[in-house]
């Protein structure tokens, strides 16, 4: 008996060393081919204009000196503050409005019926299938009309058609494996529906919530072809069009500036994520999935 | 008196349901709705928009050669990127899960770098490094001895590295989404498991599998729609080039409709991609909600 | 509703944080102005040339009493389309927008005729470029006004160190930084003998180069194809592309493109500056960016460029042309201060100035204009490195796609014909009749309504 049961282990005990070496081997495999450009790009981001226009040199190491000049340029000689608060006004504002309206939506459609609701759930989804590079010529004649080309309100008002179908959805995922119980227990209670989503679903549903909240984040940021068709002037670009169009002139390419403002505008997402990755990932392991 | 009986009626399940959700149905009819419906009639109107055509502009996208090439490449591009984002997003979500939960944190920072960077601009960098003159993909290979690769210029490189650039950006998010998932997954499954004798192949394809279908499912979906749909990656990497071959529908109704000004035809090419995206989806999300109804 | 209230609510904060040219906001009309002007201008590349532009443009605002604000609007990206056509759409925005090359054509249905405005140009200046007229004169109406800045024309900017060395041919000679040209020697500068030199070249590990590619700098082919008489569509519209002349370029095309880098399929608009400035490479096709660029980043090779002419073929010496217009949109208000603003640009002084402050990068429309001007002669190192970006002697700027239909020359530009149907035979090594035939069915797609 007490052989079997140390034979068990032993194997066990296998098992796991050798699963370790190849979680362990295959993450250093994806780590260097996901990282290896963003350490290329920040090597050229320290190099000299001249370096980088050499043939000769090594291009992943610096050989001629670090430095900071394509930084320093970025922040003297561009609008690259302007865009990097705009893109902050923007995507909070965005972050914001989609998680209102995923969540009331996700809560509504989870837990409340009415006519269509089935549908609109499984549809919500289908609104993907109608890409930007469709949507943008249409939503020229929308967007002139409510007076917003060239201001980044406009993307305030359609940026939340990328974030709100897909955080929707999460939601509703979420929502649904609470426990009905907690439902009729709160209702019992008094509480009327509103009440029942901030002061129970919400904290039991964080976990999602923030993954939502870094999704709507994530799009928001990022996003390229909007801006690219409604907004034209620098006071009122964001970090991706901007950056793009006033370090790359005719056919000159700021190789280092652009390298720089690519990882500028990739640091606080970043950032962000080293927070609230924690909390995410705490939540899971300590909400809704259990019990 | 009016105003209570106007409560009350607002307060009835449906009515609080359908007033949560219109903030929603308000932004998808005015957003999304409208406009597609504006582009379907757009699309049926002749290059200078003066007359009405009808399925004209589609009858000639069918004649033209390029457009099924088109047709090919986008099937093609969206099903092998989505295919090894989903293989690395779901071993390296598994190799996370593996190791200790401390050490986890480091690798799961580092590796949703990719997805983290906005797309326009880690792909001018992929750009650099793929660039004819000053590629250090290519110095790199001809310090080993190895023959620079033509990585944009020669068909089957460019959609190598489209598909490349397109994965890179897009596995991070089948790994948080995975990881997630499998976190969900109750560990005395697994431990009841062992005891039984079963052995790593066999956990992973009778409990996580069948527990993770649902995930997969709607991440494979949700990816395959965006991937298609690809304009970014494919217009700063090829411009659709050479010679057509890396063209995909976005980029394609780009050419034809903006670049060349027949709008019309352009927001044709884009919607086609409407009927072939909702046969999928649809299968897809069928299965999807059978389960949840189980639920 | 909710989201209704806080969107209104950043409508009316967004459109005060604006400038507040948007929507109804009519042209101000105060006692002391005669109007606003907005206009929507190309960002030109060259620092500083924007800022002279728009001095330019305010004083005159300010001295005939309207109100000009100017935006600048890159093309990167297809930003400046994007804008035309959003603004097209949504018929609301800049009243003078830029147009270059292919745009009036496009937009030809919202553009303002620009007939007395131009003829006035060319009766007090002289006569534009034919190939200016061919891009904007449209159905019997100009829809663009010569713009003083963003004509630009490829010339040959080559090493001429190189071709000394390695092909015998000393540039300097042939294209002197002076009136003083040999007509002999110029004669002998064509196809056949720059054929020869590129083999020479290429043997010695420094080829010429040219995109053959979907992106604008392949127009070049555009300019072969002229010089050897091969018109994919005539003048009448007939599509013209099986033709001896057509297959005689491909002809030529196919031994050329053995002795230029395989990359070219893949190069976008500034692969080829790269290209010349890293060294690598002896002769490209450009305007003038590439050796400002490699005065900054290598001045070693900038010492060595120089511009030059295109080879002549057996119809005749053509480069290619990249006019660009001011068009006044016809939902613009002040349409009688934008016509007069056209009529500013065109005077002698303010090209004068444009063309100084864009150092010699753009080449003006009006012929008169650039015949007097010091920038290309003054430009260096080398000396006289710029003496033959303009057209000095017998070449004539082609636009992509002439003679045919306007309508139809600027489907052959945007959707790169020309340069897919060379790639087929060079690249993917199709037979000529079978890249022709594919010619012909693109071409049938493109001349419909």
């Amino acid at each position: 008996m007490k052989n079997n049961i140390l034979n068990i282990k032993n194997s066990m005990h296998a098992n796991r060393r050798w699963a370790l070496i190849a979680a362990y081997t295959s993450l250093i495999i994806f780590v260097i081919f996901f990282l290896f450009p963003p350490y290329y790009m920040l090597i050229t981001s320290l190099k000299t204009n001249k370096e980088i226009a050499e043939m000769a040199s090594n291009p992943w190491l610096i050989e001629q000196g670090v430095t900071l000049k394509h930084y320093i340029y970025l922040f003297t000689e561009t609008p690259f503050l302007t865009f990097f608060k705009n893109t902050i006004i923007v995507t909070v504002c965005v972050v914001i409005i989609t998680m209102i309206i995923s969540v009331l939506a996700a809560y509504s459609l989870s837990r409340l019926k009415f006519w269509g609701s089935g549908v609109l759930a499984t549809g919500i989804f289908l609104t993907y299938l109608v890409p930007e590079t469709l949507l943008f010529i249409p939503l020229f004649k929308i967007v002139g009309w409510l007076g917003l080309l060239n201001s980044y309100w406009v993307l305030v008002l359609v940026y939340p058609t990328l974030s709100v179908p897909f955080c929707t959805w999460l939601m509703i995922g979420y929502f649904s494996s609470i426990p009905k119980e907690i439902d009729e227990a709160a209702l019992i209670d008094g509480a009327n529906h509103m009440q029942m989503l901030l002061k129970v679903f919400i904290p039991v549903a964080m976990p999602g919530l923030i993954a939502a909240t870094i999704f709507a984040f994530t799009v928001s940021w990022a996003g390229f072809l909007y801006p690219l068709a409604f907004i034209y002037s620098e006071s009122e670009m964001v970090l991706t069009v901007g950056t793009v169009t006033t370090l790359i002139k005719g056919d000159v390419f700021n190789w280092g500036s652009l390298m720089s403002g690519a990882l500028l505008a990739a640091a606080p997402p970043v950032i962000i994520y080293a927070f609230l990755m924690d909390y995410y990932i705490a939540g899971l392991t300590s909400g809704a999935t259990k019990g | 008196m009016n105003n209570s009986s106007v409560y009350l009626w607002l307060r009835q399940k449906p009515r609080i349901a359908f007033f949560m959700c219109l903030p929603l149905i308000l932004m998808v009819i005015c957003l999304i709705i409208y406009p597609f419906i504006y582009s379907i009639f757009l699309s049926m109107l002749n290059k200078a928009e003066t007359k009405f055509v009808g399925i004209g502009n589609y009858l000639f996208l069918f004649k033209r050669e390029t457009f099924w090439l088109v047709v090919q490449q986008s099937i093609f591009f969206a099903l092998v990127a989505v295919f090894f984002k989903a293989l690395i997003g779901f071993i390296a979500a598994h190799s996370i899960n593996t190791i200790p939960s401390k050490g986890q944190r480091k690798w799961r920072g580092m590796l949703l770098i990719p997805w983290v960077i906005p797309p326009a601009l880690s792909t001018l960098g992929w750009w650099w490094l793929f660039e004819p003159t000053y590629s250090a993909l290519n110095w790199f290979l001809v310090k080993i001895s190895l023959p620079a690769i033509p990585w944009l210029s020669e068909t089957f490189w460019a959609r190598f590295s489209i598909i490349l650039v397109n994965i890179w950006v897009g596995a991070p998010f089948f790994l948080i989404m995975y990881l997630a998932a499998l976190k969900s997954i109750p560990q005395d499954l697994y431990e009841a498991a062992s005891i039984d004798g079963a052995n790593y192949r066999q956990k992973l394809y009778y409990i996580t599998l069948p527990m993770m279908k649902n995930i997969i499912s709607i991440t494979i979906l949700f990816s395959i729609i965006v991937t298609f749909a690809n304009f970014d990656i494919v217009r700063v990497l090829t411009r659709g080039g050479p010679i057509d071959t890396t063209h995909l529908f976005a980029t394609y109704a780009f050419r034809v409709g903006i670049e060349s000004g027949d709008i019309p035809l352009g927001a044709a090419v884009s919607l086609f991609m409407f009927p072939i995206l909702g046969i999928l989806a649809f299968i897809i999300l069928r299965n999807v909600r059978k389960r949840a109804m189980e639920v | 509703m909710k989201k209704s209230n806080l969107h209104r609510r950043k409508f009316l904060k967004g459109l005060s944080a604006t400038s507040g040219y948007a929507i109804a906001a009519p042209y101000v009309k105060t006692a002391h102005s005669a109007g606003r002007l907005l206009l929507g201008i190309w960002d030109h590349w060259i620092p500083g040339a924007n800022d002279v532009l728009e001095n330019i443009l305010v004083s005159w605002g300010e001295k005939n009493g309207v109100e000009v604000k100017v935006d600048f609007i890159t093309s990167i990206g297809n930003k400046l389309l994007l804008t035309a056509q959003a603004e097209s759409r949504a018929k609301t925005g800049h009243d003078v927008f830029s147009m270059p090359t292919w745009y009036p054509s496009m937009f030809k249905h919202r553009l303002e005729p620009l007939d007395d405005v131009v003829e006035d140009i060319i009766s007090k200046h002289g006569p534009l470029l034919e190939s200016a007229k061919f891009y904007a004169y449209l159905e019997g109406h100009w829809r663009g006004s010569p713009a003083p800045t963003g004509s630009f024309f490829d010339a040959m900017v080559s090493r001429f160190d190189l071709f000394k060395e390695h092909a015998g041919i000393d540039l300097q000679t042939i294209f002197p930084a002076n009136e003083n040209r040999d007509a002999n020697l110029i004669n002998d500068w064509n196809w056949d003998t720059f054929l020869i030199a590129a083999e020479k070249l290429y043997k010695a590990g420094k080829p010429f180069g040219a995109t053959i590619g979907a992106t604008p700098d392949s127009r070049w082919l555009g300019a072969l194809f002229t010089s050897y008489g091969a018109e994919l569509v005539n003048k009448d519209g007939d599509i013209t592309v099986n033709s001896d002349e057509v297959k005689q370029v491909l002809e030529y095309m196919s031994k050329l493109t053995q002795f230029m880098p395989k990359s070219i399929y893949a190069w976008d608009d500034s692969s080829n500056n790269r290209w010349l400035i890293s060294g690598q490479g002896s002769a490209i096709f450009n305007p003038a960016s590439a050796w400002a660029v490699a005065k900054r980043d290598n001045p070693k090779i900038a010492k060595k460029l120089w511009h030059h002419d295109f080879p002549r073929g057996p119809k005749g010496r053509y480069r290619p042309d990249n006019s660009q217009f001011w068009g006044l949109w016809d939902f613009a208000e002040n349409k009688s201060a934008a016509k007069d603003l056209l009529r500013y640009i065109a005077e002698p002084h303010v090209v004068d100035a444009c063309i100084k402050a864009s150092q010699g990068y753009d080449i003006p429309l009006i012929i008169s204009h650039f015949n007097k001007n010091n920038t290309w002669i003054e430009a260096s190192p080398p000396d006289g490195v710029l003496y033959n970006y303009p057209m000095r002697g017998d070449e004539i700027p082609v636009a992509v796609g002439y003679p045919a239909p306007p309508g139809i020359a600027s489907q052959i530009t945007t959707q790169y014909v020309i340069a897919n149907l060379t790639a087929r035979v060079t690249s993917k090594g199709h037979s000529f009749e079978k890249a022709i035939k594919w010619a012909e069915n693109e071409l049938e797609g493109v001349m419909r309504g």
